[in-house]
């Protein structure tokens, strides 16, 4: 057999295997026990749990060996666990459906609850149309009554209803700049710090492409988002800045000019996380469909804190965006149901796409000469077709044949929709972060696919005769009415609106193709800086810790509504 | 000049094993002899004996608009009968099954008229009028097409494809729908494919051994067959494909 072009002797996935089969992994057959439910101590819990909520209210729910195929529970085979990749912690599956993990839930509501909102011209109005003087001073004062305002507190009414601090307590706002003699003279406890949290090379880039603009990261109570919609946090936010502006300025509430104000201080320069989808999507603005892959490479920070592994940084997208856009957005809001879970963890756990990621970064420092851990500009590679088919049939293979030569992998990734997305994102990621051009990443992507329906005369599921055959049509030659750049599309791009397993592995490959290049944002700086802010009950720097944190029933989220319903 | 399908590239003894098997010029080496009466009970939909049930009255007995494309395209029997559209799925290991999702397909779609394949990747589906079903089922299961322990007739719950075998060579099956007698050598179905227990075993044949299973198989498998890589012309053509379809959407002349 012509053997793989790299030898990998570590192979990342080998830990995880022996831990989880307890067997030889590269043994093609078992014995397969049929022991059912009881293998799994969560799914003891449930049966549990199931028992006493059934009691307590009246009326049968989960009871598997009744309702499960006629008597048939599931477990037939061994029951996984996983280990969340890199962090060493291994779970149940079941704690990874973000029903049963609070910090994939917090994750989208810090980013639902996030509005930008641009200050500079809500002060040229406040001193050129209201006389106003604005100084660091009058600043500070402001960002004093808006931290108390925009949780939910009245500022200049004389008689109102207020939020409970202690159920509002993770909303906040603090602001940003370019300017470092204004960044000097704010309080440091508004001021998300360029500086201090991003490496030098990066906040250089960040500081001149936000110049002396002032902005404000607004992140609304996360029990005001749920409660609501994604388009709630405009509106919130909006009125909160609105008193504010007038209680901090001392001016008149009914006066014309104070539109002026209004207007310029609450939607003249304000940047949602989402644009609002099309009306038979039925969505408001800031839900998950209409995030940009760009903006969404922006949000997660892996980057900023291994600047020099821009493979790392864009596995941490992979997490986060499968989570977010697979298990929530198309699992949930346009699916229904729960299994989207069980295709999305596969691009996180077992450190399986980790290892064939890094076998393309090998493979693109053996071959094209690129020093992926010293993210430049300088030596990234030309993304003509032949050197796109040439990493993609590569790493491709290798993906395909490590399936092959460890039959425990292939049980792991039990579904072949599991796979495409996993060896395709290897591909997509090895070339956007050799190239440093996100459509010769997703050209990478839909080669593999065709590589991989070929080789095993299978793919995905029917949703992968869609995107994954038209795709090549789509990507690296770009035709008006056909493409967009990677950072541009997202979720609700045409043929990607339903399909599982896909729109996070794109996300992080329009984030590598910016990563291996070392730059300092994919899309927009404003928002690579506000998801910096270490306030943030979610760290966007390590998606997969905070995944495994969750799972693990370590990590405390905000909205808990304890303090005002019986205690349990 | 007309046309000549070549059935797909490579060199391998995989690739040319697909390129006969969706070769309706190819005739398919029979190797077991599963009865009609067995076909229908391990696909559940009626009774062996019991007559089809129909969707329409017979063709001859309703009034067909003056339609020029149904001038041209005769019906098939079942069509011609009114029957249901039913169907019989397959699930397939990649442990050298013989015949895998988009190879079905595309052999289905060559050989067969009034067909409906469905692809996945642990299953594939076949959807036509019962009667043409239940002759075109008789031949994918009695055929070199079908290996009794590597592939399974699979309603619903079909996962397997991907796992590892049992200790008796068999692919996982959850509801265990068929069983390997092993002092007779023998796979037996004793439930059809949805699940339902059977009144009566099928006997579906001996299940053929490794060295019968690479000959005729028609997937790539860099453990213990042909390495995908090996077949340099395959992947070859692959890459030209994309390339042509990047560079000229889906008119990819040269």
């Amino acid at each position: 057999m012509a053997k793989a072009k790299i030898e990998r002797t570590q192979k990342l996935f080998l830990k995880s295997l022996k831990e989880k089969f307890a067997e030889d992994p590269t043994a093609n057959q078992t014995v397969y026990a049929r022991e059912g439910l009881k293998q799994s101590a969560r799914k003891r819990e449930f049966v549990d749990s199931g028992k006493k909520m059934a009691m307590a209210r009246g009326i049968s729910m989960y009871d598997p060996v009744r309702c499960h195929l006629g008597g048939i529970p599931l477990g037939q085979r061994q029951l996984m666990t996983y280990e969340v990749s890199t962090t060493g912690v291994f779970v149940e599956g079941d704690d990874l459906h973000f029903v049963n993990n609070a910090a994939m839930q917090q994750m989208w509501d810090d980013i639902r609850r996030t509005i930008l909102v641009n200050m500079d011209l809500a002060h040229q109005t406040l001193q050129k149309r209201l006389g106003k003087e604005v100084t660091p001073e009058t600043i500070n004062e402001y960002l004093h009554v808006l931290n108390h305002a925009m949780p939910g507190a009245a500022v200049v009414q004389e008689h109102m209803v207020e939020t409970h601090p202690g159920l509002v307590d993770d909303c906040y706002c603090k602001v940003y700049t370019g300017d470092e003699e204004m960044v000097d003279s704010l309080e440091p406890q508004f001021v998300v710090n360029i500086d201090k949290l991003f490496p030098a090379k990066q906040a250089a880039q960040l500081k001149a492409a936000i110049g002396k603009s002032l902005w404000q990261a607004i992140h609304i109570p996360t029990v005001v988002s749920r409660t609501c919609d994604g388009g709630t946090t405009s509106r919130w936010s909006a009125m909160q800045l609105g008193m504010s502006f007038i209680g901090a300025y001392r001016m008149c509430a009914g006066e014309a000019a104070v539109a002026d104000l209004a207007y310029a201080a609450k939607h003249a320069g304000v940047i949602q996380m989402a644009d609002i989808l099309p009306a038979r999507r039925a969505r408001g603005p800031n839900e998950p469909g209409g995030i940009k892959f760009g903006h969404f490479a922006d949000m997660i920070q892996g980057d900023r804190k291994y600047p020099h592994d821009p493979a790392r940084a864009s596995l941490e997208v992979v997490a986060a965006g499968t989570m977010l856009f697979d298990q929530i957005w198309l699992g949930s809001y346009m699916s229904g149901g729960v299994g989207f879970t069980q295709y999305a963890t596969a691009a996180y756990t077992d450190n399986i796409l980790d290892e064939y990621t890094y076998y393309g970064m090998d493979y693109i420092k053996d071959k094209y000469k690129v020093d992926w851990k010293n993210p430049n500009e300088k030596d990234k590679v030309k993304p003509t077709q032949d050197i796109v088919n040439d990493i993609a049939t590569e790493v491709a293979l290798n993906g395909m044949e490590q399936y092959e030569q460890f039959p425990t992998l292939m049980e792991d990734h039990f579904g072949g929709s599991q796979r495409a997305g996993v060896l395709a994102a290897a591909c997509g990621l090895s070339t956007s972060i050799a190239t440093g051009n996100s459509n010769a990443g997703l050209n990478a992507w839909y080669l593999c696919m065709l590589l991989h329906k070929e080789g095993w005369s299978r793919l995905g599921f029917f949703g992968y005769d869609l995107q994954d055959q038209c795709g090549s049509a789509n990507s690296l030659a770009i035709r008006p009415d056909e493409g967009a750049i990677g950072e541009l599309r997202g979720p609700n791009y045409p043929n990607y609106a339903m399909n599982v397993g896909h729109q996070g592995e794109y996300a992080a490959i329009v984030g590598g193709a910016h990563y291996g290049r070392g730059d300092a944002w994919s899309l927009n700086a404003l928002i690579k800086v506000a998801f910096a802010d270490p306030s943030l009950k979610f760290d966007f720097a390590e998606p997969r810790r905070e995944f495994a944190k969750g799972a693990i029933r370590e990590f405390m989220p905000a909205g808990e509504r304890s303090l005002i319903i019986p205690a349990r | 000049m007309a046309y000549k399908a070549q059935f797909g590239p490579g060199s391998s003894i995989v690739a040319e094993n697909r390129r006969k098997y969706m070769n309706p010029g190819y005739k398919l080496e029979k190797i077991r002899d599963m009865s009609d009466e067995d076909i229908v009970l391990i696909m559940g939909h009626r009774a062996p004996g019991a007559a089809y049930p129909t969707a329409h009255p017979p063709l001859a007995e309703q009034q067909e608009p003056a339609c020029p494309i149904r001038k041209m395209v005769a019906p098939t029997e079942g069509a011609k009968a009114g029957d249901r559209i039913r169907y019989i799925q397959f699930a397939d290991s990649m442990f050298f099954a013989p015949t895998h999702p988009y190879e079905r397909s595309y052999l289905e779609s060559y050989r067969y008229r009034g067909v409906d394949p469905g692809t996945l990747s642990g299953r594939q589906i076949v959807e036509c009028r019962e009667r043409d079903l239940e002759k075109y089922a008789k031949e994918l299961v009695n055929t070199e097409l079908f290996d009794s322990a590597r592939c399974g007739i699979r309603g619903a719950t079909v996962h397997g494809h991907s796992l590892r075998l049992a200790e008796d060579g068999m692919m996982f099956d959850m509801l265990q729908r068929c069983i390997l007698d092993k002092k007779a050598n023998m796979v037996k179905y004793v439930k059809n494919q949805i699940g339902e227990p059977l009144d009566k075993e099928v006997k579906a044949g001996k299940p053929m051994d490794d060295k019968w299973l690479k000959a005729h198989t028609t997937i790539f498998h860099s453990l213990g067959g042909v390495a995908y890589r090996d077949d340099a012309e395959y992947i070859e053509y692959v890459q030209r494909i994309h390339s042509l379809r990047t560079k000229y959407g889906f008119m990819p002349v040269e």
